[in-house]
């Protein structure tokens, strides 16, 4: 009788006994994880410029950086606040399979102009197909070749590099 | 008249005394039967006080061929799942709370990669897929500390003072070298 026992038992103890094994050695290393993570993230740098109408390459009058960490996927945003204009920036950017990335960015800009008393406000939508390491231009309140309005008033430019995330030793 | 066989036995065994030995002495010398019967008492007697013992083992043997097949006849009569195991109440007990436990372990262990921060699927080919299984404030969280600071929030730059910017057209947005391009 209690070799019979032995026989119904032991195998279920067994069979649990493997399948815990098993599961064990599918679970996954929190550090391994979160290196996976990293592998995956990416670093934006967004660098901001205040150009006089007249400026030539590389001579803005004052610029300020910023750098953010996300994921594919994940938007960043960034805003910028003026005396009479306020900018923001969405930048949400996506691995493609070929490697690219495709960046997807919004930008609202609320301006309000001395000669107007009203605000005013413009969104765009771009789709922007980048390499790493490549800067992608964004001029929220345009770019003119021709004769500026006013030499007393300026633009902006921003400057948007994207490259992936690498841990400072 | 004859004596019965348990007279003669007890003759046999000289366990009668005398005047009455005489007697059965005299009358088995006159009485062919009584003597034919105490004939077969002495050669009993003379079996039981040889030393030779009895060959038992082969019988023996087959008595207990005959219990275990009987045995064996009456487990066959029940399959394994419909047999009655008598087992003590403790040890009944241990073992299903050993079962429990490990039930529970076994499936806390295969939900344990869906409720973590991250599931990862390591592909067949050597690839790794990464789904996010957390919630979002989870995310923030492992973000701000990979970043150290909060995604939930944008990033304000303030721009100078006394510096008035104005439109000079509509938005535009591009890779550096498209610019350079049409600036040429």
């Amino acid at each position: 009788m209690r070799a019979a026992r032995k026989k119904v038992v032991v195998p279920i103890l067994l069979g649990l006994a493997v399948l815990q094994a098993h599961s064990q050695d599918r679970e996954i290393d929190p550090n391994e994880a979160l290196q996976s993570l990293l592998s995956k993230a990416l670093t934006i740098t967004i660098s901001a410029r205040v150009l006089p109408p007249d400026a030539l390459d590389d001579q803005a009058i004052w610029n300020a950086e910023t750098e953010k960490l996300t994921l594919p996927g994940r938007p960043i945003k960034v805003r910028l606040d003026g005396d009479n204009v306020r900018i923001y920036l969405v930048v949400t950017p996506y691995i493609q399979e070929s490697g690219e990335i495709l960046l997807l960015a919004q930008g609202q800009v609320w301006l309000s102009e001395p000669t107007d008393k009203e605000v005013k406000y413009s969104s765009t939508f771009y789709s922007i197909p980048v390499t790493f390491g490549e800067k992608v231009l964004f001029f929220p309140l345009g770019v003119s070749s021709e004769e500026p309005r006013s030499k007393d008033f300026f633009n902006i430019e921003l400057e948007i590099k994207i490259v992936p995330y690498k841990e400072s030793p | 008249m004859c004596p019965d066989n348990g007279i003669l036995s007890a003759y046999l065994d000289g366990e009668i005394d005398a005047p009455w030995n005489k007697a059965i002495a005299e009358h088995l010398a006159s009485c062919d039967l009584c003597r034919a019967v105490f004939r077969r008492l002495e050669e009993t007697h003379r079996v039981l006080q040889s030393d030779e013992a009895p060959e038992w083992t082969e019988a023996m043997d087959r008595v207990r061929l005959n219990l275990g097949s009987r045995a064996a006849g009456v487990l066959g009569r029940f399959p394994l799942w419909k047999r009655r195991l008598p087992v003590p109440v403790p040890v009944a007990a241990l073992v299903a709370a050993l079962l429990l436990f490990l039930g529970v372990s076994l499936a806390f262990t295969l939900l344990r990669s869906n409720v973590g921060l991250v599931k990862i699927t390591l592909a067949p080919a050597g690839g790794t897929e990464i789904q996010i299984a957390a919630p979002i404030s989870n995310l923030e969280s492992l973000l701000k500390s990979l970043g150290g600071e909060d995604m939930t929030h944008e990033d304000i730059i303030t721009l100078p003072k006394n510096v008035r910017l104005l439109t000079s057209g509509q938005q535009l947005m591009g890779t550096e070298a498209e610019f350079l391009r049409k600036k040429k």
